[in-house]
């Protein structure tokens, strides 16, 4: 809720990972309910046949087929020729997207930094695991996209994204649908795609949303609150000033007020919910002050991103 | 309700809730905090606005709470007072009769029997307490009111003032006195106070510049100078009665005692009563001479009738028409009992004498009680007039001096028929030297006959005119040309009957009487046939062959008692000092001593000129409310009166001898004593202090029915008695409002807390 007075910022990947995080990340590998096509030769089943060791299928030959996949032994006792099929295996994309809006850059703990520790933390499951990893971070810009990392592979490449979160500083305002569109239209492939914010969008978050799905992304809505912003701790008679667009309102904090807010944020979150539901993705609120380890392996794991 | 401060309470409003509401816009400005979004505050907002109808009240409840304490104390310092009914006008006079009949016990309070008076001075309070209070900014603004005690006098006991401790003191310190009524010179005193309206720089009486008085009359009614009495057209009179109109009271009304003209010795004291109950009662009269029972004698006296005075139809129903519009004037409703009889009853009557022997004089009082038991009466509201004083003097015959140059047979003559102690000729010279000696005391008339002294025959020097021009040029002194007559010469002190002279100085005084010398032949005309001195006396028929012609100037202290065709013949001239009756003709000259009407003028003239000196059988009575005023010999000191109640005090006399005592506010035996000579009639102790005695009686019939009236007709208007406890105290609401916003603010801070501590 409130701005974070002296926010810590990252310095480098020590900052974001820690050695014990680490030890508890590296037995974890992304999944994903849906089963995508990747873009590369990758350490996950496909839904493509392909040259993996896995048998698949066996079909008729056709002219012009590859004659190595012949499977030999049918032709032998049926004298005819099929062809023996493969289950691909193919990487996963892992598309990560961080709310930069001064809005995140508040609570204590803060929101942001949580926010940027989930990332490096997912990222780093995705990079060792030879996903393709790509983050995006929204925030005030033109097309409402700050900047983006893509098609991260591998774990020679988690200091390069861990730097980039790093470098992502909070501020301003952006359109979600905006930066959404332009995340849809960028997208390299299929796979995850985990949407870290607060959701809290004057314009609303079912056009950004509705962008986001259908574009083939397992899309996970994780909506990160401050404790703050789930019990204020205001009173007296205020003029609130609302972080992004330098809104005001102005209230007198009272018990029916307090009550009021706290039922409001209940019914937001359950519309993000809802509608979240309705549309296949997967809708998650933490506090900041969640360890991220409880939220890696508890939370995602629950809801099947990581195993 | 009024507001005693409300200009103060309006200015203070039009500055104070201005600024609070500015200081409630200040404090809009909020401390400024900075969230995330205010989206889910704002939604918030609107959904408490959405939901609480009330919510605009409540948002700015801290605000209504303030300016509610702000009205509070604002309407607090306008001071708001509330009575029960209003006291209209600003000026009060509170006019409260202390006279005898205030002193009837029948008001109640509390089961116990208490006098009017009290109950007046209680009903007095109230309204002092009903006063608009002045605020604390501006006592100006506060009613004033006046203190007048009335009785036959009347006296300010308080003047204007808003000071309610000073207005009750003054009430509380109202004594009753044991006096007549009279209102007239109380509403003049309280009319004195106003300033008189100008209207083109003439004072127009009854108009005032002031606030018009509202006087308030605390009386039982029975007024009777009430129809002389006439307040200011623009004054408010209220009448508040107290007693009730069926006290019953027996009253002594008159005494008197007369020696028998043959037989001094026989005393005969008359008493008449009156009783004003409706029903006859027994008294027993009971007479008390030097504070020995001397007698007692039970009479009945007949009720109260209505006999005499019952009104014929029409004027009865004229009167209660009148009297309802009365009513309706004053705003008082009209009584549900049946229409009174407007009249009061008038007292039955009685009487009873006393006839004892006694020579000396003696100090008489009658008492009434109840028949057999010896024991005050009993239901007789009034117990002042239940009792009656006389002074009796001696049984003395008078001592007559005939002084005359040469003897008078038909005087003589005349003098000896009369029941007279002594009866001396003295020769003018041995006159002179008694007055030089100062024996003139051995004897009460001097008869004056064809013989004055020089210097009452001077008269008096004239000053001559002031030369015009030099208008008040030369003081009198120096005008006046100096007297030459020796004080020897004078008239001494004394009661002279003078004939066949006019004295143009009685002592030192003019007489007034011009001598213009013998006339003609004159015969009688008129005389006044009701004077005490001719009563009796037929002077039919009387030629005078030789009378001296004498004019009275205006101003002269004679007044003539009979008169001729040429002028007065019979005069009767008193000064402080000298008491005389003067005939101005010879009666030798006359063929008045020959007929029966000389034998008894003399007697009658004697008789009256000795009266004053108390030879009479009843002097020296007194009503309570006039003032004692008597001469006492020249010469003496140490002069000091006993009232009836208390100590003596000490009095001084003037230089012809008057002492003056008074107004008498008791009814009783008062005595003046001092070192010195005694008069004829004084008691002399042995050590040489004479003692002289009065008595003071209320005996006055319209006092003694002590009926309380319910009306009072004022020259310019009836007065309804107002209906008892009209006045209401007025109870100051400010300290209530201060109570009410300390609340309002103690329930703020509560608010505040509910809100703020979530």
């Amino acid at each position: 809720m409130l701005k974070t007075a002296n926010p810590t910022r990252p310095k480098g990947i020590d900052d974001l990972l820690t050695s014990e995080l680490i030890a508890k990340l590296d037995p974890l590998d992304l999944s994903s309910k849906k089963v995508f096509f990747g873009k590369l030769k990758g350490e996950r089943r496909s839904k493509k046949r392909g040259q993996s060791v896995e048998f698949a299928d066996h079909r008729p030959y056709s002219i012009g087929d590859d004659t190595r996949h012949i499977d030999w032994n049918i032709y032998a006792r049926l004298d005819q020729l099929f062809m023996k099929l493969f289950l691909e295996e193919e990487d996963l994309s892992l598309q990560l997207i961080i709310d930069c809006s001064a809005s995140s850059d508040c609570g204590e703990p803060s929101k942001f930094l949580f926010m940027q520790k989930a990332i490096m933390a997912l990222g780093y499951v995705g990079l060792v695991n030879l996903n393709r990893v790509g983050a995006a971070a929204m925030g005030e810009a033109p097309g409402s996209l700050l900047s983006a990392v893509r098609d991260l592979r591998g774990r020679r490449r988690v200091h390069e994204l861990a730097s980039w979160v790093c470098s992502l500083e909070p501020g301003g305002d952006f359109s979600f649908k905006e930066a959404a569109e332009r995340i849809a239209m960028t997208r390299r492939g299929k796979g995850l795609m985990l949407v870290f914010s607060d959701f809290f969008f004057k314009e609303g978050f079912e056009e950004g949303l509705r962008r986001l799905v259908g574009h083939g992304y397992d899309v996970y809505v994780i909506q990160v609150l401050s404790p703050q912003e789930i019990e204020p701790p205001l009173t007296g008679d205020l003029r609130l000033k609302d972080m992004e667009d330098l809104d005001t309102a102005e209230v007198t904090i009272s018990a029916p007020l307090l009550k009021r807010y706290k039922a409001n944020l209940a019914a937001y979150c359950q519309q993000l919910a809802a509608f979240c539901a309705r549309r296949e993705m997967t809708h998650m609120t933490v506090r900041s002050d969640t360890p991220i380890d409880v939220l890696i392996l508890d939370y995602l794991r629950k809801r099947g991103i990581v195993k | 309700m009024t507001w005693l401060t409300w200009p103060y309470a309006a200015i203070a409003a039009s500055i104070a809730i201005p600024a609070l509401l500015i200081l409630y816009f200040l404090k809009l400005r909020r401390r400024d905090v900075e969230v995330s979004t205010t989206l889910l505050w704002k939604k918030a907002i609107q959904d408490l606005q959405a939901n609480a109808p009330f919510q605009k009240l409540r948002r700015n409840i801290l605000l209504i709470l303030q300016l509610l304490v702000l009205g509070g104390l604002l309407a607090a310092l306008g001071q708001p007072q509330i009575k029960g009914q209003t006291v209209t006008g600003a000026r009060h006079v509170i006019l409260l009769d202390r006279s005898a009949s205030m002193s009837a016990m029948d008001e109640e309070e509390r089961g116990e029997k208490v006098s009017r008076l009290d109950a007046a001075k209680k009903q007095a309070i109230a309204l002092v307490e009903s006063l608009r209070e002045g605020g604390l900014f501006d006592k100006d603004k506060a009613d004033q009111a006046m203190v007048i005690a009335f009785d036959s006098q009347a006296e300010i006991r308080q003047q204007l003032t808003s000071d309610k401790d000073a207005l009750k003191r003054a009430i509380e310190a109202v004594t009753p006195t044991e006096t007549p009524t009279a209102i007239e010179e109380a509403i003049r005193l309280a009319k004195a106070q106003q300033q008189k309206r100008k209207v083109e720089g003439v004072e127009v009486e009854g108009l005032t510049s002031d606030v018009p008085f509202t006087m308030h009359i605390y009386s039982d009614g029975c007024i009777p100078d009430a129809g002389k009495a006439a307040p200011g057209p623009e004054d408010k009179v209220e009448f508040h009665r107290v007693g009730t109109s069926e006290a019953a009271n027996v009253a002594i009304v008159g005494m008197r005692a007369e020696r028998s003209f043959d037989n001094p010795n026989r005393l005969s004291v008359y008493v008449s009563m009156e009783n004003n109950q409706t029903l006859a009662r027994s008294v027993d009269v009971e007479l008390i001479v030097d504070g020995q029972g001397a007698g007692i004698k039970t009479t009945t006296l007949p009720a109260a009738s209505t006999d005499g005075l019952t009104l014929s139809a029409p004027e009865a129903a004229r009167a209660a028409a009148q009297e309802n519009a009365t009513r309706a004037a004053a705003g008082v409703a009209a009584p549900d009992e049946a229409p009174r009889n407007l009249v009061r009853p008038t007292p039955g009557v009685g009487g009873a004498v006393f006839s004892l022997e006694r020579g000396a004089g003696a100090i008489v009082q009658v008492r009434l009680r109840d028949p057999g038991s010896g024991t005050p009466l009993t239901g007789d509201v009034l117990a002042l007039d239940d009792s009656g004083w006389l002074v009796v003097p001696p049984a003395k015959r008078l001592a007559i001096a005939v002084v005359s140059p040469s003897k008078n047979l038909f005087l003589l003559t005349a003098l000896q028929g009369l029941p007279l102690s002594r009866l001396s000729e003295l020769s003018p010279p041995q006159f002179q030297q008694k007055a030089l000696d100062g024996t003139l005391g051995e004897y009460d008339v001097f008869i004056l006959d064809g013989w004055l002294p020089p210097g009452a025959k001077k008269p008096l020097p004239v000053a001559p005119a002031a030369p015009t021009g030099t208008p008040g040029a030369e003081t009198p002194a120096a005008a006046a040309p100096a007297d030459d007559v020796k004080p020897e010469d004078l008239l001494p002190p004394g009661r002279y009957l003078i004939i066949g002279d006019v004295p143009l100085r009685l002592g030192q005084t003019p007489s007034g009487i011009k001598d213009l010398g013998f006339g003609e032949v004159s015969s009688i005309v008129d005389w006044r046939r009701d004077h005490p001195l001719l009563r009796s006396v037929n002077l039919d028929g009387l030629d005078i062959a030789k009378s001296r012609k004498v004019e009275i100037e205006s101003g002269s202290p004679a007044a003539v008692l009979a008169s001729s065709d040429t002028g007065p013949i019979i005069l009767d001239a008193s000064t402080a000092e000298i008491r005389s009756v003067i005939i101005p003709f010879e009666v030798a000259e006359s063929d008045w001593p020959f007929n029966v009407s000389f034998v008894v003028f003399m007697a009658s003239a004697t008789g009256y000129l000795a009266d004053d000196a108390g030879t009479g059988a009843t002097g020296r009575l007194i009503q309570p409310g006039s003032v004692l005023s008597d001469r006492i010999p020249s010469g003496a000191a140490d002069i000091s009166v006993k009232p009836p109640v208390g100590d003596a005090q000490k009095l001084q006399a003037a230089a012809d001898g008057r002492v003056v005592f008074g107004p008498l506010t008791r009814s009783g035996v008062y005595n003046v004593s001092w070192k010195g000579a005694s008069g004829p009639t004084d008691f002399q102790d042995d050590e040489g202090r004479a003692t002289r005695f009065y008595a003071a009686n209320l005996f006055d019939t319209r006092e003694s029915d002590v009926a309380a009236s319910e009306r009072v007709e004022l020259a310019s208007k009836v007065l309804i008695a107002e209906s008892e406890g009209s006045a209401v105290a007025d109870r100051r609401l400010w300290p209530w409002l201060l109570l009410a916003a300390l609340a309002i603010v103690m329930l703020e801070w509560f608010v505040y807390n509910r809100k703020v501590h979530v």
